[in-house]
């Protein structure tokens, strides 16, 4: 029903952002790095090849999103956001607690819904669940939670609260066995799946996901609008024999269990290394952005039957909307490329929302691009995407591996920040004059789950309607938590509501463009907010 | 000859999951086990080595097996050196003194020169894995002997291997850019000719058109084994080819449980197996482990199956670009069913011939001058891969599987299976013509 609900067309006509007369407007970006105050490369060699995070997340209250850059081999680094509000973007490295070496990647995450964020740090080694203490400090908090952090090489993570639970089911990715030297192809780890033991108030030993393939992203998602999300697992072909890519139906209460051919499941084996999500085409079902090595996928549901409870078929659509990334868009390296975090988000506040890819070679991998520029993927009127990368002035050719598109100086535009193996990590200040309406929101319940990972957002203008899924998970080892930013092009004025992930609706709140609200389920009102600077 | 590793027999009783612990095995520093044991690592950088698509990884079988078997024959009294006899070798360096060699030791010195250069391109995985292998087979083939035997058969090693690396840098195959496919392509007008059939966009052209001209091994050229063409291109439902596309269509919408596995156990993805060529040197080496075959044996029978291997490749391709022939899928979409979806993935590249049909056709035929008719032998290739193995009672009948797997998986005609499995016999002939024995 919700596939009919709109259409391309009504999106086209009422979408007139700035600019985009002509195809989408090309956003600015000014590489503000230097000046950022943050210096912070991903380090070491072979156990550091893939990983190499952000973890973007407010810590102090302020509403201006803070970062911890995962650091490799050296030690992680955080970094306070000391933007002025629409201006130049500054940060200061401050000792935070989440200062360990070893990590790959890094996800904010309210894991005793304290209301003050925790921090989860994938490492090569032991996994830290780090408790957030307030006022950007933190603790280790593996004993005092029952976390087993293990010992393996981890790369990907994914949480949701499942229904009934008072506390957290983490998903843990984990990659080759460190110690099958000489043979590591075929060496894949079990990954875990850390749920709440039967106290509710820590975990349970790990229960491990068999068989387990290599992953370099995960994702609790409710591709079908069931109610219920499952866990997207992206693979990375290169190591695992016999595997694919997988989704586990995560049913509260019972084993896991994964979507199987004779489910509808397409056996697909890619170079798995992140997962974006978004209902790209507005019909309420979530489409897949999957990076690989010059294989990139967008995924859509290949049918939706009228009553809904789609079967996890999914076709490829990359090649028709213009997503494949396949190789450097420009320079003389024509080679394939290799692309790793990936995020739809809105970039020109057009209303329809883009795509970002960080890009990268492996390491000294002569068969692919070594200068292999980031993607900045436009989505026009028609449903396609352009690249405008080089025109924004993103197209960095440092090897990219994480990243993040948030706003951080709370202008309305997303800002950029990329982590690079070996090289400084790159900050992208979004300096378009011409943007379309924009609104940001924070969603907030009682606990558990105070920050509501697991709800839809949906935004309404005339009869388009946005949506997206709020997830901790995906991308290439990077987190994000805060506010929720939307494009409205010129709508002045939009109708926003949640679905809550216990599955009941808000109502719906009128909210003029240009602002920021805070949407709690325990309030029926919608809050404005405004930046304290 | 003197040499006291040269006197064991066995080829090493690594079975593949352990593939490197040589330290384990009982036989492990035999130079034919040492052969072995290093195909067997090939084997795993041909699966993740992204530019190893078929046609490439049958030339390094090819190369690779040629090194090994010039290193050996320098030293052995039962080989005869293939110089004079391959199109462009000659000149193969000579040992000094063949007694002061270890035979082990020269294998190993001349695989670790040629897959170090064959397998450069590899990921960093494969680079530290090739290094660390290099180095810990090394240490122990070098235990108890004296530093000029080290020295002379580490050097002689690495003079026939980079002698052989000098003589492929000519052949046409030797540069590979962006996985085989280039930049730009004109496809060939008409209804019957090939168009791309991948949504994955650098597929939009065909893989290594020009594969055909390579130098050859055996044979004069690509086109020493000439086709006829294939069935006249017809959308008339009487024709002979709407019958054949037909056949595909029905047959793959009535696929039996078997048939799907063959198709599958036979499809050998680049970079998700060891591919075709792959598949049946991993049969080889898995016979001449069981049945213990000594250097002189193993080494034939690998420099054999990949100038077999590799001139079929080249012969096919050349075929392929020659007739540019259509996919099951863009006729059947077309004329017969337009939401058909094959089992299989299609490559991409012009249908006929069958590139596995045509090369196991010659795989076969190699393997049986070797090991004789009606050898029996089980194929675990796939084991890891969670396929269970096959029992054949012939090479041929394995390559009759092989071939007619195409068409479970929709991928190819008939006429392009049965003429491959012809093209690969005429390739093998050129092959067994060899003299590889004194």
């Amino acid at each position: 029903m919700m596939r009919a609900a709109c259409c391309i067309l009504c999106t086209v006509i009422l979408m007139q952002p700035a600019g985009a007369q002509n195809g989408p407007a090309v956003p600015s970006f000014v590489d503000e790095t230097a000046s950022s105050g943050v210096n912070s490369a991903y380090t070491g060699d072979w156990e550091y090849m893939v990983g190499g995070g952000v973890a973007v997340f407010d810590c102090n209250s302020d509403g201006f999103e803070d970062m911890l850059v995962a650091g490799g081999e050296a030690m992680a680094k955080f970094y306070v956001n000391d933007s002025p509000r629409g201006g130049a973007l500054k940060f200061t490295a401050q000792q935070s607690g989440l200062e360990l070496d070893k990590v790959t990647g890094a996800y904010p995450l309210d894991i005793d819904s304290d209301g003050t964020m925790d921090v989860m740090l994938l490492r090569v080694g032991e996994n830290v669940a780090m408790r957030g203490l307030g006022g950007c400090k933190f603790e280790r908090a593996n004993e005092a939670w029952g976390f087993d952090g293990g010992d393996a090489w981890s790369t990907s993570i994914a949480a949701t609260w499942e229904k009934g639970n008072r506390w957290p089911t983490i998903a843990i990715g984990n990659y080759i066995d460190r110690a099958a030297e000489m043979e590591p192809w075929g060496s894949c780890t079990d990954n875990w799946l850390h749920r709440p033991d039967t106290q509710q108030n820590k975990f349970a030993a790990p229960l491990p996901l068999k068989p387990s393939y290599c992953p370099l992203s995960l994702m609790f998602t409710d591709w079908s609008r069931s109610g219920t999300p499952d866990l997207r697992v992206s693979n990375d072909r290169e190591y695992y024999e016999g595997g694919q890519e997988q989704m586990w139906k995560i049913a509260p209460g019972e084993a896991p269990v994964l979507y199987t051919e004779a489910e509808g499941w397409k056996y697909l084996r890619i170079w798995g290394m992140g997962i974006a999500s978004y209902d790209v085409d507005f019909d309420g079902y979530p489409e897949y952005f999957l990076t690989s090595m010059a294989d990139n996928k967008l995924q859509t549901l290949a049918e939706v039957p009228k009553e809904g409870k789609p079967k996890p078929t999914y076709k490829d659509i990359a090649f028709a909307r213009g997503v494949t990334a396949h190789r450097p868009f420009m320079g003389d390296d024509l080679k394939p490329s290799t692309a790793w975090h990936t995020q739809f988000d809105d970039v020109n506040n057009d209303g329809r929302v883009d795509l970002f890819i960080a890009k990268g070679n492996v390491a000294e991998m002569p068969d692919f691009a070594m200068k292999d520029p980031n993607n900045l993927l436009l989505q026009g009127a028609d449903g396609k995407f352009v690249e405008a990368a080089d025109k924004a002035g993103v197209a960095s050719t440092a090897v990219s591996r994480g990243g993040a598109l948030a706003d951080f100086n709370l202008d309305g535009l997303l800002d950029i920040v990329v982590v690079n193996r070996w090289q400084p990590a790159q900050l992208w200040r979004n300096t378009t004059a011409d943007a379309g309406n924009w609104i940001e929101v924070k969603l907030a319940q009682n606990a558990p789950n105070r920050d509501a990972i697991g709800a839809w957002l949906e935004v309404t203008r005339g009869e388009t309607v946005m949506r997206r899924e709020i997830i901790v998970g995906g991308g290439h080892a990077s987190g994000q938590a805060g506010w929720i930013h939307m494009g409205l092009g010129g709508a002045a004025e939009v109708s926003v509501r949640v679905q809550w992930p216990d599955g009941t609706w808000s109502g719906s709140h009128s909210v003029r463009a240009n602002s920021f609200i805070i949407l709690d389920g325990a309030k029926a009102a919608a809050m404005p907010w405004t930046p304290p600077r | 000859m003197i040499n006291r590793r040269s006197l064991i027999a066995a080829c090493g009783a690594f079975g593949f999951s352990a593939a490197f612990r040589t330290a384990q095995a009982d036989q492990p520093h035999t130079p034919q086990a040492v052969l072995c044991n290093w195909y067997k690592l090939v084997l795993k950088l041909v699966r993740h080595t992204p530019t190893y698509s078929p046609p490439v990884a049958s030339r390094s079988f090819a190369y690779l097996g040629i090194t090994a078997f010039e290193a050996a024959a320098g030293g052995s009294e039962e080989l005869r050196s293939l110089a004079g006899q391959l199109n462009g070798l000659d000149g193969i360096p000579r040992r000094e003194t063949v007694q002061t060699h270890d035979e082990a030791l020269v294998i190993h010195a001349a695989l670790a020169f040629a897959v170090r250069n064959f397998f450069g391109n590899t990921g960093p995985t494969g680079q530290r894995v090739m290094k660390k292998f290099e180095e810990k087979l090394f240490a122990e083939l070098s235990e108890g002997l004296g530093a000029e035997v080290i020295q002379r058969s580490v050097a002689h090693g690495r003079a026939v291997a980079a002698h052989v690396l000098d003589w492929s840098a000519g052949d046409g195959g030797a540069v590979i850019e962006n996985m085989g496919f280039p930049h730009d392509f004109e496809l060939t007008p008409g209804a019957g000719k090939w168009v791309p059939t991948s949504l994955i966009a650098q597929q939009q052209m065909p893989l290594l058109p020009d594969w055909g001209q390579n130098r050859t091994f055996a044979i004069a050229t690509g086109a020493s084994c000439p086709l006829p063409e294939p069935p006249a291109y017809s959308e008339d439902k009487s024709s002979s080819f709407y019958r054949e596309a037909l056949e595909v269509y029905d047959t793959t919408r009535a696929l039996t449980d078997e048939q799907k596995l063959i198709a599958r156990f036979w499809s050998d993805d680049p970079m998700l197996s060891p591919t075709p060529p792959g598949h049946w040197v991993a049969i080889a080496i898995h016979i001449l482990e069981r049945d213990k075959a000594g250097l002189a044996m193993t080494a034939d029978t690998l420099a054999r199956l990949g100038i077999a291997l590799s001139d079929a490749f080249v012969a096919c391709w050349h075929a392929k670009f020659e007739f540019d022939l259509l996919r099951p899928v863009t006729y059947i979409r077309r004329h017969i069913d337009a939401a058909w979806e094959p089992l299989l993935i299609t490559p991409p590249f012009p249908e006929y011939p069958s590139g596995h049909s045509t090369q196991s056709g010659a795989a076969a035929d190699v393997l049986t001058a070797v090991f004789g008719d009606n050898f029996a032998f089980v194929d675990a290739t796939h084991e890891r891969d969670g396929m269970a193995p096959r029992a054949f009672p012939s090479f041929w009948a394995a390559a009759q599987e092989a071939g007619i797997s195409r068409l479970y998986g929709g991928i190819h005609f008939r006429a392009a299976i049965a003429r491959g499995l012809d093209q690969g016999r005429c390739v093998a002939q050129h092959v067994n013509s060899l003299r590889t024995r004194t």
